[in-house]
């Protein structure tokens, strides 16, 4: 058995600052050429990370049994017990899978528009690409055998093979499977990893079938042109015999004659990397956001304006507002400081542990809400997952969530000493306001900007996703609250020791926030979509 | 998905070898879990789901590699699936280890076993639980790393038929 216990404590040394995250470049290159020369040393090395993850898994299934032993947080044992207990129960179930278990075999339908979590590759990225009109993607959509007309800019695929095909516009593409596509015109480059080989390009009048590697094929009027830049493809044309092209290879593809050398060099095909452009374009969406959230954090109107910024990696969430109220600002448990929406330049929180929240006080009473926030949902894995709740549910305070049906849901406590009208069974005096289901697993690890506005004076409740109204519903004369309030609430999970039910006691977030801010007033449709515009990455 | 429910420690662990953090094998792990539920149609049960699953995560992992490698250290291509190759042989002796495991730790002193997970709590610091301990972090390591040898020997021990 090749065991890690005999490993030299200098390749231990690799191993340990290789997981720690702080190897330098000269060691990572070390254990790079170690592990590709010595079998037992890989070995070893599998055997070292299965423990080091067994013996994780077992540490954090004794910490989320309890999730505030090391936060210090002072609450009687009496009240910590049942949330513990559900915890524990949610653990025990699975956590992160329960929403992939539960999930329907027939994905649901969103407001009308099918479901995308069918199909063998996805977009990976997009640099000002423009299609054909009535046509959009946006990265992260999963595609199947479909046609793509890329009219300008580029598009980079990823199929689940493995291979990566970036695209230059205009260009034609259809894909069949995940290890098969066609190119009629335009400019191509794939990038095919040892797992992908044998992925099959075809043009018009040829067919390459990938052997490991990176090539380009550009078609313009029947006329094709490849070249090889790594590796090695196998490729007929016509009816000529298959011919293998290695790395710095060149071929013209004659429409109606032979395929002929070429010289390599010639022909600018896309660029796999797009470094330069992406990074120019995420550094320009993040300095307009900048100035957007300059702007934004002086409107009086904020209760509450929370950006996740560096901040957080020492725990503390600050409320931007100004005057400046220490009350609101965020203290931050359990939740991890991860990548937001401009990986590298701002993160966001993620709320993935069932202990994970931000506390806030936010006192005050207010004529109405609005309640607006970045949010990457990666599953829906609770009956209720919270965006921002008023902690005990008292008269005139929020509940701001997610149902696991995808819908969008803010509710309002009308009076919490009596029966529902409707229900006086089932629940206290309040009302859900629903949207219709604006989220399924298709968009799981996407960001999306969700809005809701609770408006006494015009009488209604909205619900906006990317800028755009997708439900808006009467306040029954019943269910009318003019005394708006919050005081103790959480982002991203809900304070309810009471409840010892772990459908209804767990609430936290799967997922991440990059921004939240909440308004004392109703936000304008105009304003909502001219918010969600400048707040873009 | 009850298959994958049963199979998901030993796909985490089989992740866990191709991919630096334990944060990181999660967010792969979950990718794969999608591709999974997405593919599940093509899935043939008459191969072993572990193999189908391993398929997948290796890709995910790779892709993962191309997202992240610009900016941090990703193995090359080549070694992640050497690694990930002869990984798939091993899945069996993993899921051995992993029940060997349970019985080893309780071999260990109460006082061993509460050093050894705490010292894995997710979120804490070797070298802050170190200074708790009075110790210095040389200290500790070379304590951790006793453990580990003694519960690793264990293993073996119970895995080798004697």
């Amino acid at each position: 058995m090749n065991s890690f216990t005999n490993l030299s404590s200098s390749d231990q040394k690799l191993i340990d600052s290789y997981t720690e995250g702080t190897i330098s470049s000269d060691d990572f290159a070390a254990l790079e050429s170690r592990l590709a020369e010595d079998a037992d040393f890989r070995a070893a090395m599998r055997s070292y990370l299965a423990l080091d993850d067994n013996l994780a898994r077992l540490a954090e299934s004794q910490a989320e049994e309890n999730p505030w032993a090391e936060q210090g947080h002072q609450k009687s044992a009496l009240k910590i017990w049942p949330i513990a207990l559900a915890a524990c129960v949610a653990f025990a179930l699975g956590l992160a899978l329960m929403n992939l278990r539960t999930t329907p075999e027939a994905p649901q339908e969103i407001a009308g528009i099918e479901s995308k979590a069918e199909g063998f590759a996805v977009i990976k990225h997009l640099i000002s690409a423009e299609w054909p009109e009535g046509k959009s993607f946006r990265e992260g959509d999963a595609l199947s055998a479909e046609t793509l007309h890329l009219e300008s800019g580029t598009a980079s695929i990823q199929f689940f093979s493995g291979a990566t095909m970036t695209i230059e516009g205009p260009t034609e593409i259809s894909l069949i499977s995940a290890w098969e596509a066609t190119c009629r015109e335009g400019s191509v480059r794939m990038l095919v990893p040892p797992a992908a080989r044998g992925f099959k390009l075809h043009s018009p009048y040829t067919e390459i079938i990938d052997l490991g590697t990176e090539f380009g094929l550009q078609v313009r009027d029947g006329e094709g042109h490849v070249e090889v830049f790594d590796g090695e493809i196998a490729l007929t044309h016509r009816d000529e015999d298959e011919k293998l092209l290695t790395k710095g290879g060149a071929l013209r593809l004659a429409q109606d004659g032979p395929s002929s050398e070429s010289t390599s060099g010639q022909i600018a095909y896309p660029d796999s990397n797009h470094l330069g452009s992406l990074t120019q374009r995420r550094l320009t969406s993040f300095q307009n956001w900048k100035t957007h959230r300059a702007t934004l954090a002086d409107d009086p109107r904020l209760l509450g304006y929370y950006t996740f910024e560096q901040e957080i990696n020492v725990g503390l969430l600050p409320n931007l507002i100004s005057p400046t109220d220490a009350n609101s600002n965020g203290a931050i448990i359990l939740a991890e400081p991860v990548d937001g929406r401009w990986p590298g330049l701002k993160p966001a929180l993620e709320f993935r542990r069932p202990g994970a929240r931000v506390r806030v006080n936010i006192p005050g009473k207010f004529p109405a809400f609005t309640f607006m926030a970045w949010v990457r949902v990666d599953s829906l894995s609770h009956q209720y997952s919270a965006l921002f709740m008023g902690d005990g549910y008292e008269d005139g305070e929020p509940h701001w969530q997610i149902r696991n049906d995808g819908r969008l849901m803010l509710s309002i406590m009308v009076d919490q000493d009596k029966r529902h009208p409707y229900y006086p069974k089932k629940s206290r005096h309040h009302h859900i306001y629903l949207s219709p289901p604006v989220w399924d697993i298709s968009q799981s690890g996407q960001w999306m900007h969700l809005a809701s506005v609770y408006d006494p004076a015009t009488e209604l409740v909205s619900h906006f996703v990317d800028g755009a109204e997708v439900s808006t519903e009467k306040i029954e004369p019943v269910f009318m609250v003019k005394n708006l309030q919050i005081g103790n609430g959480e982002i991203g999970n809900w304070s309810q020791p009471f409840r010892t039910d772990p459908t209804f006691a767990i609430r936290n977030l799967n997922g991440r926030i990059d921004e939240l801010a909440i308004f004392k007033t109703a936000l304008a449709k105009e304003e909502i979509a001219r918010i969600f515009e400048a707040s873009q990455h | 998905m009850a298959l994958y429910t049963r199979h998901e420690p030993d796909l985490r662990r089989f992740i866990r070898s191709l991919i630096p953090t334990a944060t990181d094998t999660a967010d792969v792990l979950q990718q794969t879990a999608l591709v999974i539920w997405r593919k599940f149609d093509q899935y043939d049960p008459a191969t072993p789901f572990m193999k189908w699953a391993c398929v997948i995560s290796r890709f995910e992992a790779l892709a993962y590699r191309r997202k992240i490698a610009r900016d941090r250290l990703v193995f090359r291509e080549d070694i992640l699936d050497l690694i990930g190759r002869e990984g798939e042989e091993e899945l069996e002796l993993r899921s051995q280890e992993h029940a060997a495991l349970e019985q080893c730790l309780k071999k260990l002193s109460e006082k061993q076993r509460h050093f050894l997970l705490h010292a894995y709590t997710p979120g804490v610091k070797t070298k802050d639980l170190a200074a708790a301990a009075g110790s210095t972090s040389a200290a500790f390591y070379m304590r951790l790393k006793r453990l580990r040898h003694q519960l690793q020997s264990c293993i073996e021990k119970k895995l080798t038929p004697s």
